[in-house]
């Protein structure tokens, strides 16, 4: 079972050969899309016609590739956009989260807490439509009320945004508490100690302690983000982010720039997770 | 002479419990000031309020001469070496000594020959680019002191910062804390549990017990002169002997015990005929023969070897007296001694000046800690 | 006399607590309690004029008259249990093979590859499986080149695909949690277990399940609340005839513009996806909040 206790070979060899498949069925997919972004045909399918950068850099219709086709582009500038600043957001919540649950004590505050991890169970599709009828139920209000029409509260990018945020921010939080917990409460001691102020040794210990969880935090806030769909179709207005505008694209009947997109979603992300991984581990000489 | 810090009254209650119970002290300048007692006597909350995280519920604190309660910790001119150390993982040796430098405004030019000189003071010249990760037990703690020590405190608070080490080392960095407050002349307060380190490196030790000072003295006045039963158990070893007073005469005190054993000893104080009283023999003072010593001594007994514990220099030897109760007497490595093995019936004798006895407490007394 | 600064003190830190305690009130107050009250309170009304409404449970008895919706929320559940548990089962296995019985370098870099396809949109991964197994596709391809079929097979557009993809969706959040649960048990143990005369099986039963447990859990529910909650991937590998329930709230949402009737259905899969999470925490006995962190 564990190398240290002896298990007949067959046994072994079958267990490897369990898992070999099964890196197998997570791989073939992923290699699929990324091999068809290179097949010179008007179809991500069979038969194989050759290798052509098309998909990539053509020029002309039919076969636009990715990097002029501005429609694309333009979506992936959107979720760009939206990705940071739910990242900042959420991050900046996070942080206060993590430090009120870690640091105070109050009544009601497991309630609290079981109520922060609520957005976890929430699915996803549910969140974005309850958003959507609220923001609308306001949007009304302030419309009776005062005549005046709330732009931000009718489906678009504040909403998407809002909406990707609102459970993002418990993960971020998870993420950031946990490191917050490890962290040895003397050290802000010995720094007020050695002349800080509260909120001084809270910048200058507390927080570079916390920047491991904090960029990781980010890192996934980012990536959740940018590949959000459930929630983010239900509060998207008339600029698609990139999963919205391929989502669009898959039910017109694809062509292989979107496996194009693919890849390069593919080396985005396989660089944002070799970045946090070298950045989480400390170097050791 | 001038104190750099002195305490009056000072009390701090959690609830019904008395963790400081109504403290008083003073520690003249330069000295090596050491606060020792069991876990939960009170030392760590005594120590958080020299420190300023913790506030008293009533009494005085004063640094030299005038007084800190309403300053926050971190305008306190103390400095404090945390039982864990608290050194900042996230930077390096110098950047953990510069915190408090550049917290105090000095300028950034003379932060480098201030980092060099305390680290060459605490014998890790050179130090200043490791991470704190890179650096041994021994090396932490120095940085831990150099830290505080560069800022020049009235006074530097140590909170069991031994306690980590394994024995070898805690044993080296006793006697470098001694050089080390000899040579930057701070004034140190070393709290610990542990009654070697307090005698070893103190020029005073306050025996603390139950939130109260039990006594305050030099390392010998403590050992040769406890003032009570709790100082004379939880400082150093000890036998101890249940009887009641026969008979006072000065301080020369008769004492019978159950079986009618008569024991002679000193008594610093009147103790009424009758009453129960707890005899306190150090297992140094007691010496061995191998048959009934010729001069007459005040206290003999004849007993019999039930093991021998061999500890090098020091080796002890368990013996049992006639009425059942059990000594550790020290044993000498000489040659006297050689032939002895347990079973073997033998002679300890003492003389009254050497053992002390004290009333027997109406609280339980702890177990006397080696 | 020593009150005054602790008093001070005391304010400085009652601030700093309003201070964190507002931002995360405002957060769960507006983005996720209000707006499932409105939800309930929408779900109950019905629209009998223009802007005009009244208190009704109309959506809901629409929903238990009408045999499409509940068969469809059933299914939906169905296979979401079922994609739960075989995610688990092929799980299982690998997360120990990682956790346990590799060390060193290849254990991370297992580890590592693990997680890189889910650092993927769903997008492209369930598009991924669209490319495999449609008609025109690589499986459908190489039997025919292997001579099993004589002509293409389509094998999108049916449960078994539909399943493939929840489970290949969800691989990523048993995984986890089930190789830092397993990672957390000290060998030891399961020697100590050999040592006392436990058999293979006996082992995993008693001592590295049971320690597993908290990672099951919490394991089990993710995937359950992503399969449940799943668009994307019923919708393209199962095609029109899909029939998952997240459909029908899109569809009422977004088509029919019919949101009364939509929130009644949001409402319905929220009280599931709770009860099931609920019966599976306790039936094993793992609290909320240790499962969750």
């Amino acid at each position: 079972m564990i190398p240290s206790i002896s298990s007949s070979r067959f046994y072994r060899v079958s267990y490897l050969c369990y898992v070999v498949l099964f890196f197998i069925f997570l791989i073939t997919p992923l290699l699929v899309v990324a091999a068809f972004s290179f097949n010179d045909s008007l179809f991500p399918s069979l038969p194989w016609n050759g290798f052509t950068l098309d998909w990539y850099l053509g020029e002309n219709a039919p076969k636009l590739g990715l990097f002029h086709d501005d429609a694309l582009l333009e979506s992936i500038g959107v979720s760009v956009q939206v990705a940071i600043v739910t990242t900042l957001a959420s991050l900046a919540l996070a942080t206060c989260n993590a430090f009120l649950f870690e640091r105070e004590q109050f009544p009601a505050k497991n309630f609290l807490y079981v109520l922060m991890l609520m957005p976890l169970v929430v699915p996803g599709v549910i969140l974005g439509v309850s958003i959507l009828v609220f923001s609308s139920t306001v949007a009304n209000w302030f419309e009776v009320q005062f005549d005046y029409d709330f732009e931000a509260l009718r489906p678009g990018l504040v909403l998407v945004t809002l909406g990707q945020f609102a459970f993002i921010t418990t993960i971020a939080t998870l993420v950031i508490s946990a490191r917050l917990r490890k962290f040895d409460i003397t050290q802000e001691e010995a720094a007020m100690n050695l002349g800080a102020s509260r909120l001084t040794a809270i910048a200058t210990v507390t927080l570079p302690f916390l920047k491991p969880a904090l960029f990781g935090a980010g890192v996934v806030a980012f990536l959740m983000s940018f590949e959000n769909f459930n929630t983010t179709l239900m509060l998207v207005g008339s600029d698609a982010p990139l999963t919205i505008a391929m989502f669009d694209r898959l039910r017109e009947g694809s062509t292989p720039v979107l496996n194009a997109v693919s890849v390069l979603l593919m080396v985005g992300s396989a660089c944002l997770a070799l970045v946090s991984l070298f950045t989480q581990r400390p170097v050791k000489q | 002479m001038q104190e750099d810090l002195a305490c009056t009254l000072l009390s701090k209650h959690f609830g019904e419990f008395a963790a400081v119970d109504e403290v008083s002290f003073s520690i003249p300048r330069g000295a090596f000031f050491s606060i020792l007692g069991p876990s939960g006597c009170g030392k760590t909350t005594l120590l958080r309020m020299l420190a300023g995280f913790q506030q008293p519920d009533s009494g005085d604190i004063l640094i030299k001469g005038s007084s800190v309660l309403h300053t926050p910790p971190n305008k306190r001119p103390v400095n404090m070496v945390f039982q864990h150390l608290a050194l900042f993982p996230t930077m390096s040796v110098a950047q953990n000594i510069a915190y408090g430098l550049k917290r105090k405004g000095v300028p950034k030019r003379e932060h480098a020959t201030l980092i060099d000189d305390v680290l060459a003071k605490v014998q890790l010249p050179g130090y200043g680019d490791k991470r704190i990760d890179q650096l041994s037990g021994g090396q932490k703690q120095r940085v831990a002191i150099a830290r505080c020590l560069v800022l020049n405190p009235a006074v530097l608070l140590l909170d069991e910062p031994l306690g980590a080490l394994d024995l070898k080392l805690r044993e080296q960095m006793k006697i470098e804390l001694k050089r080390l407050q000899r040579e930057f002349k701070t004034t140190f307060v070393y709290i610990t549990h542990d009654q070697s380190e307090a005698l070893v490196m103190s020029d005073h030790v306050a025996v603390m017990n139950k939130g109260r000072f039990e006594q305050v003295g030099t390392p010998q006045e403590l050992y040769y002169q406890p003032k009570t039963a709790f100082v004379a158990s939880f400082v150093g070893d000890s036998n101890q002997y249940a009887g009641t007073v026969k008979e006072q005469s000065g301080q020369l005190i008769t004492i019978v015990t159950e079986h009618g054993v008569r024991l002679l000893s000193h008594g610093g104080q009147p103790m009424p005929l009758g009453s129960p009283v707890t005899l306190f023999i150090r297992p140094e003072v007691m010496q061995i023969s191998t048959s009934r010593p010729e001069a007459e001594q005040d206290n003999c007994l004849q007993v019999t070897i039930l093991r021998m514990l061999f500890d090098g220099a020091r080796s002890q030897l368990q013996v049992e007296t006639s009425e059942g109760a059990v000594l550790t007497v020290a044993l000498p490595q000489t040659a006297d001694y050689q032939a002895l093995e347990p079973g073997r019936s033998v002679y300890v004798s003492w003389q009254a000046s050497q053992c002390l006895c004290f009333p027997v407490a109406t609280e339980t007394q702890p177990e006397a800690v080696q | 006399m020593s009150a005054e600064p602790s008093n001070a003190n005391r304010t400085q830190y009652r601030l700093g607590f309003w201070l964190l305690l507002a931002p995360i009130v405002l957060w769960l107050g507006l983005l996720i309690i209000l707006p499932h009250i409105d939800m309930v309170l929408v779900s109950l009304r019905e629209r009998i004029a223009s802007r005009q409404y009244e208190f009704s449970f109309s959506n809901y008895t629409a929903f238990f008259t009408e045999p499409l919706y509940w068969n469809t929320f059933v299914r939906t559940a169905v296979m979401s249990i079922l994609a739960t548990v075989l995610t688990l089962i092929i799980a299982f296995p690998v997360s120990f093979y990682i956790a346990k019985v590799l060390t060193g370098r290849p254990k991370i870099a297992l580890f590592i590859l693990c997680l890189i396809p889910f650092w993927v949109s769903e997008l492209v991964r369930t598009y991924g499986w669209m490319i495999l197994l449609r008609e025109t596709g690589l499986i459908s391809g190489a039997l025919q080149w292997l001579g099993l079929v004589d002509q293409p097979v389509e094998m999108l557009y049916n449960d078994v695909a539909i399943m493939v993809g929840l489970i290949y969706t969800s691989m990523l959040f048993m995984v986890v949690p089930l190789v830092t649960t397993l990672d957390s048990l000290d060998n030891s143990l399961i020697e100590a277990g050999y040592d006392l005369g436990g058999s293979s099986w006996h082992v995993m039963r008693s001592i590295v399940i049971p320690h597993a447990m908290p990672g099951i859990m919490s394991g089990c529910i993710v995937v359950f609340m992503l399969t449940l909650g799943n668009y994307l991937t019923p919708t393209l590998l199962g095609g029109k005839d899909s029939l998952w329930f997240t459909e029908q709230i899109y569809t009422q949402f977004i088509t029919r513009f019919n949101w009364e009737q939509g929130a009644a259905f949001g409402i319905l899969l929220l009280i599931l996806s709770s009860l099931i999470v609920w019966l599976g925490l306790k039936i094993t006995r793992q609290s909320f909040t240790r499962v969750m962190s």
